[in-house]
């Protein structure tokens, strides 16, 4: 389409783009290189090789044991993945009807009912911090996984009826016409034929909801505050507090807790993007 | 058929009035409970002074606090049973107790933890009577008063019903249930109920109850699919919201809830009495919440478009890995990256100073002005946020037909004529959006200030979010403060959402 421009200039682009791409990477080599550099100090020298190899950080990691002689860092994974599976199943099981019916069915409220999804799925889960910590403190349900949960669902919640409304709208509602001209009542509809074609739609869903909560940092750090009920972003972040810092060991956590997230990143990236635009679009 | 939605409108406004009535019951029970066990907790603590035993309560003679020989700094103190012998003290509510009369002469207060005990303090010559009540045993909920009242309401209904009166017999069937309110003299709740009453008996009136059951008639399916999703967000989201909003009119303190009007918003709209530029001052961090979403949008978008650009051009050769390691920032959980850049900006061999050094320039200490801890946020955030824009400009990019550049080439448009007036244009319904959504998630991107900055130096690199995480947890527990910060919070983003999306959409939309 365009005139390619020469040779000097494509070199000036090649260029900068490498640049670019060191600066991205920098800070991932740097946190590499530290899960397997000796030592609890960060970066003593900017190089992203390190002076030495050691799985120590690692050993460390998945050594340490609670009071109880319980190992911890299996401990924070299993609540880790406990609570962002509940989270997930909670936000399914509760959206899929929903987005359905707001995809689908006109009726007195869908537009409303449409805005509040998307503002509560905006607007951050911090504002309804406070009162949900009165609250669940009240009900004695701080540092228990139901609570954390039940705080996730918040935002789980509206995130996959917008997801999930937004797949819906992409499926050809001819077999649907079909099926009622036959005489099949809606829930007989969505179970039989909205459900097994949405799977796909269902299971990306399902998996940007596990992602969220497994990065959430900031409601786990102020509702789980007994270490035994940790979660890995809240362990990673405890490595690295005001009064010890490990690095090593921080880097050790990092590497092996976001890189499962950051493969399914780039499996279903190109879903998000849509996913997330089409939701600001429609509002 | 009439008493049969005379029935349906009073269970509907009975569960109301009945959470209302509870709610009531509950705060009447444990104003009842504090007030008899101060009471008693006063009595036994007088009697201790007077040299009698306490009256079902604990406690004894406490001596004054006594720098301990062997360790100068430790103070400890001794209790004693009237006419008894001076023992150690090791309870510590009852120490912690004589500490804060010897402070602030409290005399007595209830225990914040939730057994209903109560403690008094007595001063006696030197000493100090003091009495710990044993837990109270809170009165059982009023079930056959509740069950009773029930009945009443729905004679009462019915026989509106049956009279040809319906909405007067539901106003007397709901005021009916204000009336065990009224006995535990809540006026707040049972004016609340009379209120709830008769707003069901105008919209009875009115024919809107019957109007709004036949549309969940006729819509029944749409409201069967929404119920589970719309009655967790009521739940999980909609009550917790409300009560953020009721709590920024309560002031809390040790656990104790005072109501103080609009005090909290005041204190932070005015400033609190505090300069312009004392960072805790509500239009200082709201300034820099501002400029930081400003500086982080226009370097994301910026950035962003840019590369966008750049990947779109047909010559450039592994476009495809190009765009891959480049949106790798967005792909690592965003408090890992904030740690890492705070690992990196950390003291004098941070990462980022010996990088410096190596190029001859001196090293920075990051986090000790606030110009330099405010950049290291916006880089650490800009290295996080430019891949957003960058996959959604280039989205936006790929939709744009290949004619319309022929056309220009052939009309003798130059590179940057075609980038004014193709290019941008066409960008600008995508970027709509993707900026809308972005501002508000840097105006709220708590982690990265959290962790990185950490508000240093001297909380001056804060953003509303943060800092009322801070009223709430880190500056003594504040709660109502923090509630109305998130209450501004939410009329601010709200006021984005509805006013300034609308201007970024609209630019958009008559590109």
């Amino acid at each position: 389409m365009t005139r390619r421009p020469n040779l000097a200039a494509r070199i000036c682009v090649y260029a900068a783009l490498i640049v670019l791409v060191a600066i991205v990477l920098y800070p991932v080599m740097l946190v590499c290189k530290k899960a397997f550099e000796p030592g609890p100090n960060f970066a003593l020298s900017a190089s992203p090789v390190p002076h030495a190899v050691t799985l120590g950080h690692f050993r460390t990691l998945f050594g340490a044991r609670g009071s109880g002689g319980e190992l911890m860092f299996l401990r924070h994974t299993l609540n880790s993945v406990v609570i962002s599976l509940a989270t997930t199943a909670v936000g399914v099981a509760l959206s899929c009807t929903a987005a359905y019916a707001l995809s689908r069915f006109s009726f007195p409220g869908r537009k409303t009912g449409l805005t509040t999804f998307l503002v509560v799925q905006m607007f951050p889960a911090t504002l309804l911090l406070l009162p949900l910590y009165v609250i669940l403190d009240k009900l004695g349900l701080l540092n228990s996984v139901t609570g954390l949960v039940l705080v996730y669902s918040t935002t789980a919640i509206p995130f996959c009826v917008w997801t999930l409304k937004g797949y819906f709208d992409t499926l050809p509602r001819e077999l649907e016409e079909a099926a009622r001209i036959d005489g099949a009542s809606p829930w007989l509809i969505f179970r039989r034929i909205i459900l097994p074609l949405a799977r796909p739609g269902i299971a990306i869903t399902a998996l940007f909801s596990f992602m969220t909560a497994w990065n959430e940092f900031i409601m786990a750090s102020t509702f789980m505050t007994d270490e035994s009920r940790f979660t890995l972003p809240v362990l990673i972040q405890s490595s690295v507090g005001q009064y010890s810092a490990d690095w090593g060991l921080f880097a050790a956590g990092a590497v092996v807790t976001s890189l499962p997230v950051m493969v399914a990143f780039y499996v279903l990236q190109k879903y998000l993007v849509g996913g997330l635009t089409a939701g600001a679009v429609k509002g | 058929m009439t008493i049969y939605s005379q029935l349906r409108d009073l269970a509907f406004a009975a569960v109301i009035a009945l959470a209302i009535a509870s709610a009531a019951f509950v705060s009447a029970r444990d104003k009842d409970v504090a007030e008899r066990q101060l009471a008693l907790a006063n009595r036994s603590a007088a009697a201790l002074a007077a040299g009698q035993a306490a009256i079902a309560a604990h406690g004894g003679l406490v001596g004054p606090a006594l720098a301990s020989p062997a360790h100068p700094f430790l103070k400890h103190r001794a209790i004693r049973e009237p006419g008894g012998a001076w023992q150690p003290l090791h309870d510590k509510l009852i120490y912690d107790a004589a500490t804060r009369f010897d402070r602030d002469h409290a005399s007595g207060w209830l225990l914040a933890d939730g057994t209903g005990r109560a403690i008094a303090v007595v001063p006696h010559g030197d000493e100090l009577a003091i009495a710990v009540t044993d837990p109270a045993k809170p009165a059982p909920y009023p079930l056959l008063v509740m069950i009773g009242v029930l009945g009443l309401a729905l004679a009462l209904a019915a026989a509106g019903a049956l009279a040809g009166h319906r909405a007067l017999g539901t106003f007397a069937g709901v005021a009916a249930l204000a009336v065990p309110p009224l006995l535990w003299s809540s006026w707040l709740a049972a004016s609340a109920i009379a209120l709830v009453a008769a707003g069901l008996a105008l919209a009875q009136r009115r024919g809107l109850t019957d109007q709004l059951a036949d549309g969940m008639r006729r819509h029944r399916t749409a409201v069967g699919f929404v119920a589970p999703a719309a009655i967790a967000m009521v739940v999980l989201v909609v009550a917790p919201f409300v009560i953020g909003l009721v709590l920024g009119f309560y002031d809390h303190h040790q656990g104790t809830w005072t109501f103080v009007g609009i005090d909290n918003f005041a204190e932070i709209l005015s400033g609190g009495g505090r300069a312009l530029d004392d960072p805790l001052n509500f239009w200082f961090i709201l300034g820099v919440t501002v400029l930081w979403t400003v500086c982080n949008i226009a370097l994301h978008v910026t950035i962003g478009v840019v590369l966008a650009l750049v990947l779109s051009r047909s010559w450039l050769r592994g476009k495809g890995v190009f765009r891959m390691l480049l949106i790798l920032p967005w792909a690592i959980p965003n408090y890992i990256t904030a740690l890492i850049w705070k690992g990196m900006f950390q003291g004098e061999y941070g990462a980022i100073n010996s990088l410096l050094h190596a190029l001859g320039v001196s090293g920075v200490s990051w986090f000790s002005s606030w110009a330099t801890a405010f950049s290291a946020n916006v880089i650490t955030n800009t290295w996080l946020g430019f891949p957003f824009m960058m996959v959604v400009a280039l989205g936006a990019l790929e939709t744009i037909p290949k004619e319309l550049y022929e056309a220009a080439s052939v009309d003798g448009a130059n590179a940057w004529q075609r980038l004014r007036h193709i290019t941008l244009p066409h960008l600008r319904p995508a970027l709509g959006p993707a900026v809308a959504l972005g501002s508000i998630w840097t105006f709220n991107m708590f982690n990265v200030i959290y962790l990185v900055s950490g508000g240093k130096p001297g909380d001056s690199t804060n953003i509303l979010v943060t800092d009322a995480y801070r009223w709430a947890f880190e500056r003594g527990d504040r709660y109502g403060m923090a509630a109305a910060y998130a209450t501004i919070i939410f009329a601010i983003l709200l006021l984005w959402t509805v006013f300034g999306t609308r201007i970024v959409r609209a630019k958009g939309a008559d590109a």
